[in-house]
């Protein structure tokens, strides 16, 4: 736990450093603020609008969450079916390949043809963008154990299901938060771009309407916010890691 | 090893294996007694393992029959436990979780065990660590915690394939000790396989010599050096003698 605040504090430090060099250059060439606003402009537009912030983050949270969630439930579950059923390894595995493939950003407009205007268009391509990390981080985490361990679990009389939870549920937990981690920001991405392509709310929506009125502040208010989101969502993952996945402090240092 | 009033808790009989590089297993029959420690020796690649896998079920022969207790194998045997050169603890279970794996793996409540985990732990000399992740111990303890689980459902038979092969040469004839300690309390069947001679002696009752590939039956040698046997017993002649003669045997293949 110790190590994760350390690490939260040399963070805040480095952006911190970041922020002051920011602004001291913003300050200093005199960029206008409708180009480029200071950290202090944006932290204060950020506060001005934090009720708006907070609405239209909510509804993003939502469908990036919806669409993450639906991504883990169907990541690892394609992940069993080529884990276990050695054929669809053949059928499964290039079909997914080439459709991660498509950028997914491209077919949103579709999606919005599709599904309308409402949370549908969001969540489906928060979903589509997160499935892919999540399959393949479960196909190793379920599939790479050592053939020595299911030697050992079958001679002492294990069964499948005995296997598949004592053994490789447990081998692909941090297999499945290391996916988190890296799925959790596309989804973010999936949600944001589908606002962007339709809709009047959620953080996408509130930056297309700070873009149109020129109020670069907002827009990077918008940011701010959104960076603040994906921190906390990969904050809660690294924090769960650390209690429930002790054992494996020692791999990564 | 042909003591007809002593039950078998292990015959092979004419066990050849053919996999489509080639005979691993030739022809190879062997038995071991009950609480007898049976130790194969031979060059490497002489299906040593292979044979292994075959006597626990786990692969099938290409012809031959085995029999653990007078039963016949025909598939995975859960009165046999494995012991092989790396541990293959699992990392995210503390010491006694690894132990309480097989009885898990059975089906059994693990809670009925708890007492034979902790007693195997105290005679292994892992004391202390009960409670530590496999990442926390050493080589050699992680070994004893692999042979702890392995007897925890104390197996008719218990195979040991080169279990010490991954230790440096300090651990390893310390382990071969903690080994034979740990084997006279509790004289479980052992197959062991080996390609050190000194450790084929120090442990074994019987020593099956074999010859590399295809693996085949070179001789038996009866080990009869009292136990139990210490860093003297190395010095003893008859040791020498029959290290001499496991050898012999080893190093007679390498003219043919």
């Amino acid at each position: 736990m110790g190590r994760v605040i350390r690490q939260i504090l040399t963070a805040s430090a480095v952006i911190a450093g970041l922020f002051f060099t920011w602004e001291l250059g913003v300050t200093l060439t005199g960029i206008p603020e409708y180009i480029l606003p200071a950290p202090s402009a944006f932290l204060e537009r950020f506060w001005e609008t934090l009720p708006l912030q907070i609405e239209h983050l909510r509804i993003t949270a939502t469908t990036t969450l919806a669409g993450l969630a639906l991504a883990l439930v169907v990541g690892v579950f394609l992940a069993l079916a080529v884990v276990y059923v050695k054929a669809l390894k053949v059928l499964v595995l290039p079909a997914l390949a080439a459709f991660n493939g498509i950028p997914k950003v491209a077919i949103a407009p579709l999606f919005v043809i599709w599904f309308g205007l409402g949370d549908e268009p969001k969540v489906l391509l928060a979903f589509l963008m997160g499935l892919f990390p999540v399959f393949v981080n479960a196909v190793s985490g379920l599939g790479d154990v050592e053939p020595d361990v299911l030697d050992l679990a079958k001679l002492a009389g294990g069964n499948e299901w005995r296997i598949f939870h004592k053994v490789r549920l447990m081998n692909a937990l941090p297999h499945l938060t290391d996916a988190v981690k890296v799925a959790f920001p596309l989804a973010l991405v999936g949600s944001v771009v589908a606002e962007f392509i339709g809709g009047n709310r959620g953080v996408g929506y509130l930056i297309l309407s700070g873009q149109a009125s020129l109020d670069t502040s907002l827009v990077f208010a918008c940011l701010f916010a959104i960076t603040l989101f994906t921190s906390a969502g990969i904050g809660a993952v690294v924090i769960v890691e650390e209690f429930a996945l002790k054992w494996r402090a020692s791999r990564r240092r | 090893m042909t003591d007809t009033r002593v039950p078998m808790a292990l015959t092979v009989e004419r066990l050849t294996k053919v996999f489509p590089t080639g005979t691993a297993i030739d022809q190879l029959s062997f038995e071991a007694p009950e609480h007898k420690f049976v130790t194969l020796v031979g060059p490497s690649g002489c299906g040593k393992s292979t044979a292994m896998r075959i006597i626990t079920g786990l692969l099938p022969p290409t012809s031959g029959v085995i029999r653990i207790g007078g039963r016949m194998v025909d598939g995975p045997i859960a009165d046999a436990a494995l012991v092989f050169q790396s541990p293959v603890l699992l990392p995210w279970r503390r010491t006694v979780d690894n132990i309480l794996f097989t009885a898990e793996m059975r089906g059994s409540d693990p809670a009925q065990y708890q007492e034979r985990a902790l007693n195997l732990v105290r005679l292994a000399g892992l004391n202390g660590f009960e409670r530590s992740y496999p990442h926390e111990l050493s080589g050699g303890m992680q070994q004893r915690v692999a042979i702890c689980r392995a007897l925890l459902l104390d197996p008719a038979l218990l195979l040991m394939d080169e279990p010490f092969g991954a230790l440096d040469i300090l651990t390893r004839e310390r382990m071969g000790f903690e080994l034979q300690r740990i084997w006279m309390t509790t004289r479980n069947t052992v197959l062991f396989v080996t390609h050190s001679i000194t450790e084929a002696v120090l442990l074994s009752d019987y020593i099956v010599v074999m010859t590399g590939r295809p693996g085949r039956k070179k001789a038996t040698i009866n080990v009869d050096l009292p136990r139990p046997r210490s860093t003297k017993t190395l010095e003893d002649p008859r040791f020498l003698d029959l290290a001499g003669r496991v050898r012999d045997h080893l190093e007679a293949q390498w003219v043919e």
